[in-house]
């Protein structure tokens, strides 16, 4: 490498992180305004046209998750997303859990093919327009609710067939490492009597990173693992069900990323 | 019951609580981190203490330090001594 390169080199490499945030943080927010305004005009018309609480409530949570694909694309072709699915024939209600390495992975429910509601940190729920919205939608804030609200909470919602998405390490790793487990979600599952779907996110842990909204192009790959039905589960303790589902994501992220320190 | 007897005593608890290897729970193993309980597991934790040990520490200030098993070997031979001085 010539003197000359070596100088240009980091300017090289900032071109691509310059157009992905230039491009990502102009397009994200004028598409949360437009999806917004639309989904409460959109809600507004058909709760007034139907009269159908349940339906509006539907209407809204699968709009959320087409505001998450549409965002997930604002980061193309720089940032690229690709779904595996280990079993395209599963049927709702579910329990799904994720692990999670940066702000991004809330936006995976757009892989969810169906309705569904998060549980939230204390956080997101507080974003303008999305967190408005979250909340109409029911969106759980586990933080801010006694387990027993939000076992009450959850099982409302899984009785009307709404799945359910957890990030069980509760924070952020912000690197490849995977936390310990928190075992809500999976008690919620084990009261239900619902299958538990692990999810594995690999390759955003720089999507952005934690503690930036610097975001960096790369790959990232979310495969929904095949299920752990109750049948399976049945005589665990909510420890183990939640240590099997960890070893799931772990067992197939050291597949995916060899030596990646899972 | 001898110090060792309690402590083989409360592993005894983790094992068949949490089905947690016995070579897992050695003193240095923080609960929450290398064991990965969580408030919740903790709650059963109690309660199986409890039973196991006929106290009563749900209502004990003290349980919020504790991080390790160490700490709970410390706290629950500490119980111990006091029950007898009662």
């Amino acid at each position: 490498m010539t003197q000359q390169e070596a100088h240009r080199r980091p300017i090289l490499w900032w071109l691509p992180i310059v157009a992905l945030n230039v491009s990502f943080w102009i397009v994200a927010p004028v598409m949360t305004l437009i999806y917004g305004c639309g989904t409460v005009l959109y809600a507004t018309i058909v709760h007034y046209l139907l009269r159908n609480p349940r339906f509006t409530k539907r209407v809204i949570r699968r709009s959320l998750s087409y505001y998450a694909a549409i965002l997930l694309r604002c980061g193309w072709p720089l940032v690229r997303v690709r779904f595996v699915d280990f079993d395209p024939g599963q049927k709702p209600p579910v329990v799904l859990v994720a692990n999670h390495r940066s702000s991004s992975d809330g936006f995976m429910l757009a892989f969810v093919p169906f309705e569904c509601v998060e549980i939230l940190n204390i956080w997101p729920s507080r974003l303008p327009i999305v967190g408005a919205i979250g909340r109409v939608a029911e969106f759980l804030r586990v933080r801010e609710m006694p387990f027993d609200e939000f076992l009450e909470a959850g099982s409302r919602l899984i009785s009307v067939g709404c799945s359910v998405i957890a990030f069980p390490e509760g924070t952020r790793s912000g690197s490849r490492a995977l936390g310990q487990f928190h075992g809500a979600a999976f008690r919620l599952a084990q009261h239900c009597s619902v299958s538990v779907v692990p999810i594995a996110i690999a390759g955003n842990e720089k999507i952005p990173p934690r503690g930036s909204a610097l975001l960096r192009p790369g790959r990232i790959t979310v495969t929904r693992l095949p299920p752990i039905t109750p049948a399976e589960y049945a005589g665990m303790s909510p420890y183990q069900l939640k240590n099997l589902a960890r070893d799931r994501i772990r067992t197939y992220m050291d597949t995916i990323e060899p030596g990646g320190g899972h | 019951m001898t110090d060792s007897e309690l402590i083989d005593a409360v592993n005894e608890v983790f094992a068949d609580s949490f089905e947690i290897p016995r070579e897992k729970l050695t003193p240095e193993a923080q609960i929450f981190t290398d064991l990965g309980l969580d408030s919740l597991d903790v709650v059963d934790l109690v309660a199986a203490i409890q039973k196991r040990f006929g106290v009563q520490v749900r209502d004990d200030e003290r349980v919020r330090a504790i991080r390790s098993m160490q700490d709970l070997y410390n706290y629950l031979i500490l119980i111990r001594g006091e029950q007898k001085k009662a």
